[in-house]
């Protein structure tokens, strides 16, 4: 999104909301949490809107989006429920084989299980790389970390998946 | 260089940036010493190429539905009809209400209660000499020169643009341009509060 133009929250629905899904749901491996992450992004946005300085847009939504995820444990935490990860249930694509579909689950599911066994702050680094697709400059002004502890924690959370991977890496 | 190929951390953070990109041109030719025949590195950056491969092979979802706007104007329309939005976002909702009969015939409605308020009995003096404002007469005096402007400039952006086919109403922003205006000039209680009443709000 160019850096001098001020979107609608429809816009940013529309634009980012399934971005916005999928990091919450890879780092909790929760459907419903990751829909209630949207909900509460999209109000956040709204709301805020109207004070928004044309900047990088990008880099104030993942932000708001980060403290809407990160205020939504603090409340979890409050009441303790499960976070296990049910499985990749509605893989999209175009009419994968089923073997293609089996394995593609299996894998998904290992990679899922996998990633929610890192601590946060590399789970973070690396959803907000492999998954929302953000640069290093981008994911270190979402986390307010320097470049190079974003780099340290991508590698790290990589290496750490590796070992943790069943199958062969 | 030698710190960087016997400290596996910093040579995988250096692999890992390569992967993703990150790397200055200075870093890129280090990499490419370090993996130039190799077996080992090259082992172990493959291992990271396919972790990496993994996680950007994840399945994406679609956000349910029910969670995103449906892509009609919602509140924005009063704002359209009473001049209150600034240019940009006034030139996305025109765009939209050429494409849109629905939301077309949603302005038509509202243009109509809005119509309907702003009709409503002037203001009088009392014999105390306070004076009762309706909401509308207060919501005119602040808005009406701008809602003037903003149909004008709606018909204006949109001439020509005129619907109706079988089941939707006849309607053109042309016409509500026209109408807002005719009607201002035509009825000072309608669009114009008499600049010579000094109201008070409670």
């Amino acid at each position: 999104m160019t850096e001098d133009f001020t979107p609608t929250w429809e816009d940013v629905a529309h634009r980012y909301g399934r971005k916005i899904y999928n990091f919450a749901y890879r780092l909790t491996g929760n459907p419903d949490d990751a829909a209630d992450l949207v909900q509460e992004v999209l109000l956040r946005v709204r709301k805020g809107l109207d004070s928004y300085q044309p900047g990088s847009f990008d880099g104030w939504l993942w932000r708001i989006t980060r403290n809407a995820f990160l205020d939504g444990i603090r409340r979890k935490q409050r009441r303790p429920e499960s976070a296990l990860p049910e499985g990749d249930h509605h893989t999209l694509g175009s009419s994968p084989s089923p073997d293609e579909v089996l394995a593609s689950v299996r894998l998904s599911d290992d990679v899922q299980s996998s990633l929610l066994k890192l601590p946060y702050e590399y789970r973070e680094a690396v959803v907000l790389c492999d998954v929302v697709g953000l640069t290093y400059d981008e994911i270190a002004e979402t986390t307010d970390v320097p470049v190079g502890t974003v780099r340290s924690r991508i590698h790290r959370g990589r290496k750490q998946l590796r070992e943790l991977l069943t199958w062969p890496v | 260089m030698a710190r960087l190929i016997s400290d596996p951390d910093a040579r995988g953070e250096l692999f890992s940036a390569y992967l993703d990109g990150q790397l200055t041109t200075d870093e890129v030719v280090v990499v490419s010493d370090l993996l130039d025949g190799d077996e080992e590195l090259i082992r172990e950056f493959r291992s990271l190429q396919e972790v990496r491969r993994s996680l950007r092979l994840l399945p994406e979802f679609e956000v349910p539905a029910n969670l995103l706007p449906d892509g009609h104007l919602g509140d924005r329309l009063s704002a359209y009809l009473d001049g209150e939005l600034v240019t940009l976002e006034h030139r996305r909702v025109t765009r939209h209400l050429v494409d849109c009969p629905d939301c077309r015939v949603e302005l038509q409605e509202l243009d109509r209660a809005r119509i309907a308020v702003r009709s409503l009995p002037g203001v009088d003096t009392t014999s105390t000499g306070e004076i009762p404002v309706t909401p509308a007469a207060r919501h005119t005096r602040r808005y009406v020169a701008a809602g003037i402007g903003a149909a004008a400039v709606a018909a204006a952006l949109v001439v020509g643009l005129a619907v109706g086919n079988g089941d939707e109403p006849a309607f053109s922003l042309d016409d509500l341009g026209t109408r807002h205006v005719a009607r201002a000039s035509a009825e000072p209680g309608f669009a114009v509060f008499p600049a010579s009443v000094e109201v008070s709000f409670p």
